[in-house]
């Protein structure tokens, strides 16, 4: 019973407030460019417009084309039940631990390379090469940021790390959570295709990493992508946010008003974050692809160093 | 009972084995008679040998001994024991050789009327057997003579077609260098028996001193090491494992790279006793770089199966990290880390074989119908070979380590041991165990790359050459051999407690622990997670939320959006005229970022040659792209220019044509052995 609501509350709250995060930085990018920009909304009259839409396929395509938007969203939406949203719901999630919750992207990012490739296109095989390029340099990062905080808390399944990480108080105030929180920065912006890694609002097809992926698709088919990647973005978000700034600690009562608490205090960290990530996006411009591996090899000494520093100098956890 | 019941299932596999062998020499000019009896023998054999395994890791406890011959030639007995590591080893072997042999009655047909295939089968039916002799045998000796064996009727199955002058080559690089291995193998029998006495292998190593323990430890080190393909002895694997007929390529990188897994476990880990911890470190070190290196190379090839068997590189790279981790766990008497780290090592050769079985079976289908094995003159055969394609997919997606196949399964438990070794180590192994994960992390992502790449290139897209158009689909049998090991993939991916449960008999054995006291998880059904330390996966649920999800998604989208239809039209082309398959992305292509970001790795360089009157308009660009081996560079050819040289000195110093000379030799040699009698 309890496992029903929190799939059913997890379920939720990621999928609708998918959008929203979108929506905020296309907002704060368009008030520092003096414009109104579109309303906060706008991602979901998108999706609704889209799913009316009828599609055009191409006839050098196969049945991976027309599969993979349904994996991808499937893929992304099954990680969002891997990442709890609050943990007052209940103490163990779907049985999953980070490392599946990394390979759960892979799969998403499979087909989604697969099908970029199908349909015969200058632009698909970029994408995906640049892709196969960038996830590859990110993926160390990922998993030494990972398995840095797993080890301190003991553990790799990710809500017994956050209930872990709620006894340190305000961890941000020690340099190993430090290092690894921006070494996480940089995974997010370079797995959701945030400028300086990659610029979703482009229209140039040379500058494309994500885009040229879904330069073929239209109709549900295209708003299933983008919606499997504005999930992505919040789980990885999530992601951050639960586990390096908890806030579940600070509830004393019990029951629904728990729930409730911290779903707003879960909102208002989405918001924070995503309001430091439009303003990264507005402060820099995108980088030349070959200097990317510069930020991953960033990324990569960032997670590295948090290690080394709570294991082989010694931390005042134990 | 069981204990007989295991060791006539044995007995019967090894004399189907020799049946087939001979049948194959007795309808050696009858050649459909001959490609359909001996498989349907090795099949037989396979099938028992299966059978074998599982009743013997299941219901045995003891040691089965199956009989003991004296031979003629001194120290060499014919002593056959199998116990839980090699009934491991067999039934890995014998799932791979049914599903090969299967897959074989369709592929060799195609030889059939132009070569010699009772040969073939002759020389595929002692290879097999050769490997089952090798995992079983327990007089060291015995074991030496099945190696060679091995290794002598592997370079006859790669040179098979000897026409080509690459196979060629490639089967001599092989045999010298596999040689060489088992000279050191040797090497490290022969210090055994000067201390210990005896070739028993089940024998005791107390009379080894320490020095001469890590002497051997070197020895086996590199002899089972270049069979296995670590690096840097690797160079023989891509040149060997493309130049074989694609059945013999499943078998050499499936099984034969494992016979080297199997020595280090038998020797290293249950005949010397791990003592000290830089064997470990040792091991780990060379799987960190085997698994980079070997993926990054596979990366950027274009040959499919070369591809393939750099891949194998990275994967051996893989089973070593979980070697390492469990040899330095056992020299720290930390059993239950060892375990674990042993049981992600055998769990992951076991994986390793399904899928680059089928995989390497998939490649030869593809040869089969389109007679070329670079992908750059493919595209587009998933219109034509869609049950391929499927086969393909699910080893592509077993390759790149993704929920719910097995290859993941596998590389978690890899990751568990890595974590479980860092919390209970000591500090100076923490930052190896780091960088292992870190190494696995990129050599998982560049796994997925290639493999999104071979599936992609090879199916995807427009026929990139003439090769590439009207193909046919593969005969049934060869996808029935293809599918079974793919169908295998996906279920030991969701149920691998069955596999597990297996593993369990080697790893008390090497151990002395069983791994179920922290590995929980329910037997065959439904929802039960895997659980190690306190993590818990479940691949099931995962496939089972995502069905839901994308049900519960078709039938809102149907809501909301109506009814689907679509249009076909050609792709975007920008507004100008249709594309043509030129304009694809190649495989060269694709990987060219990579090799621009590692480029103090590959080297690359270009010749670019333009014709044409005018500078702006040219005629035609010629563009040619290489890439520098810093391995066979740096390492091998100074090497082989210094032995070559210094043999050429020598041999014209010693060999002189003189006869007076030769004649003052044998006055010499005649000498000395008189003086060695008068004064020894």
């Amino acid at each position: 019973m309890r496992s029903l609501v929190y799939i059913s509350v997890q379920l939720s709250v990621i999928l609708l407030v998918a959008p929203l995060v979108n929506g905020i930085i296309g907002k704060v990018k368009a008030l520092s460019q003096k414009r109104k920009g579109a309303p906060f909304l706008q991602m979901y009259f998108d999706i609704l417009k889209l799913l009316k839409k009828n599609s055009v396929v191409s006839d050098t395509s196969s049945w991976v084309f027309k599969a993979a938007p349904y994996i991808f969203f499937s893929s992304a939406t099954a990680a969002a039940l891997l990442v709890p949203v609050s943990t007052t719901i209940m103490l163990q999630g779907l049985p999953g631990d980070a490392i599946m919750l990394i390979s759960v992207f892979a799969l998403g990012r499979f087909f989604m390379m697969a099908a970029a490739l199908d349909t015969g296109s200058t632009f698909g095989g970029m994408g995906s090469s640049r892709e196969a390029m960038i996830s590859s340099l990110i993926e160390p990062s990922i998993l030494v940021s990972i398995f840095t905080i797993g080890l301190i808390c003991k553990s790799t399944s990710l809500p017994k790390i956050m209930i872990a990480m709620m006894g340190f108080g305000f961890p941000l105030a020690n340099s190993v959570f430090i290092l690894t929180f921006f070494a996480l920065l940089i995974i997010i912006i370079a797995e959701t295709s945030r400028i300086p890694v990659d610029d979703p609002s482009t229209h140039l097809e040379l500058t494309m990493v994500h885009e040229a992926m879904l330069l073929e698709y239209s109709g549900r088919h295209l708003a299933l992508m983008e919606y499997g990647a504005a999930v992505k973005q919040l789980v990885f978000i999530t992601l951050l946010v639960n586990v390096l700034i908890p806030t579940d600690q600070l509830i004393s009562i019990a029951g629904v008003g728990a729930v409730a608490i911290s779903l707003v205090f879960y909102l208002i960290k989405v918001i924070f974050i995503s309001l430091l990530i439009a303003v990264i996006e507005v402060n820099t411009v995108k980088y030349r692809v070959f200097s990317i591996p510069n930020l991953a090899a960033l990324a990569f000494i960032l997670a590295f160093i948090g290690f080394l520093q709570y294991f082989v100098f010694g931390g005042i956890y134990v | 009972m069981a204990i007989n019941l295991a060791s006539n299932l044995f007995q019967t596999s090894i004399l189907l084995y020799i049946l087939a062998a001979v049948l194959a020499l007795v309808l050696i000019k009858r050649d459909k008679l001959c490609n359909i009896v001996s498989n349907i023998i090795c099949i037989a054999a396979a099938v028992s040998g299966v059978a074998a395994s599982i009743v013997k890791i299941l219901f045995v406890s003891n040691t089965v001994n199956i009989d003991v011959y004296n031979s003629v030639i001194p120290f060499v007995s014919i002593d056959i024991k199998l116990d839980n590591l090699s009934a491991f080893f067999m039934l890995t072997l014998s799932v791979l050789v049914v599903c090969v042999s299967i897959y074989s009655i369709g592929y060799i047909s195609q030889y059939i009327g132009k070569r010699n295939v009772g040969l073939f089968y002759f020389l595929y039916s002692t290879f097999i057997l050769s490997m089952v002799l090798v995992f079983t045998s327990s007089n060291a000796m015995f074991f030496y003579m099945s190696w060679e064996a091995m290794s002598l009727l592997s370079y006859f199955l790669v040179i098979f077609e000897s026409e080509q002058e690459e196979n060629r080559k490639a089967g001599v690089l092989y045999i010298v260098m596999t040689h060489i291995a088992t000279a050191f193998l040797l090497s490290g029998f022969m210090i055994i028996y000067h201390y210990t006495k005896s070739f028993d292998i089940f024998g005791s190593s107390a009379a080894i001193p320490e020095f001469a323990k890590n002497v051997v430890f070197i020895m086996f080190l590199i002899g089972f090491g270049t069979k296995a393909g670590i690096i840097p002895f690797h160079i023989w694997l891509p040149r060997a494992h493309p130049a074989a007929p694609s059945n013999v390529s499943a078998l050499m990188s499936g099984i034969m790279i494992k016979t080297a897994i199997y020595g280090l476990l038998r020797f290293v880990l249950c005949y010397l006793g791990v003592e000290s911890t830089w064997w470990g470190i040792t091991i780990l070190l060379i799987g960190i770089i085997s698994a980079v290196l070997g993926v990054a190379y596979a990366f950027v090839e274009s040959n499919i199966k070369k591809l393939l068997a750099y891949s194998s590189i990275e994967n051996i790279g893989i089973i070593f990290i979980g070697l390492g981790v469990g040899f330095i766990a056992y020299a720290q008497n930390n059993y239950m880390v060892s375990a674990l780290a042993i049981s992600a090592c055998l769990f992951h050769c076991f994986n390793h074989t399904l899928f680059k079985g089928s995989m390497f079976l998939s490649a030869g289908s593809i040869h089969y119908s389109t007679h070329t094995k670079n992908m750059d003159e493919l595209g587009g055969l998933i219109k034509n070979m869609p049950v391929t394609a499927l086969f393909v997919l699910c080893g592509a997606l077993s390759i790149s380590a993704i929920v719910p196949f097995n290859g993941f399964i596998s590389e978690w438990l890899t990751y568990q041991s890595l974590f479980a070794s860092i919390i209970y180590e000591q500090a100076d192994i923490n930052i190896l165990s780091i960088l292992a994960v870190a190494a696995l992390a990129i050599a998982g992502a560049l796994a997925l790359a290639s493999a999104v790449k071979l599936f992609g290139i090879s199916f995807s897209g427009k026929p990139r050459s003439e090769h590439a158009l009207d193909v046919k689909e593969v005969p049934c049998l060869m996808n029935i051999g293809t599918g079974i090991l793919a169908a295998l993939c996906l279920l030991v991916g969701l149920f691998p407690m069955l596999i597990l449960k297996l593993i369990d008999g080697p790893v008390l054995s090497l151990t002395g622990t069983s791994i179920f006291e922290q590995l929980e998880g329910g037997f065959i059904i439904a929802y039960m997670p895997m659980s190690v330390s306190g993590n818990s996966i479940s691949p099931l649920a995962l496939i089972i939320a995502l069905a839901a999800i994308i049900f519960i998604a078709l039938l809102i989208i149907r809501v909301i959006g109506g009814k689907y239809i679509e249009r076909k039209y050609g792709t975007w082309d920008c507004g100008f005229e249709a594309l043509n398959s030129r304009m694809q992305y190649t495989a060269t292509g694709f990987s060219k970022p990579i090799k621009i970001v590692f480029k103090i790795m590959f080297r690359p360089s270009r010749e670019i040659h333009i014709t044409g009157s005018q500078r702006y308009h040219p005629e035609t660009i010629e563009y040619a792209l290489s890439s520098e081996s810093l391995i066979e560079k740096y390492f091998y050819d100074p090497f082989y220019e210094k032995i070559t040289k210094y043999s050429r000195k020598i041999k014209y110093t010693i060999q002189t044509g003189n006869i007076r000379i030769y004649l003052l030799y044998i006055f010499l040699a005649i000498v000395i052995l008189m003086a060695y009698i008068m004064f020894a």
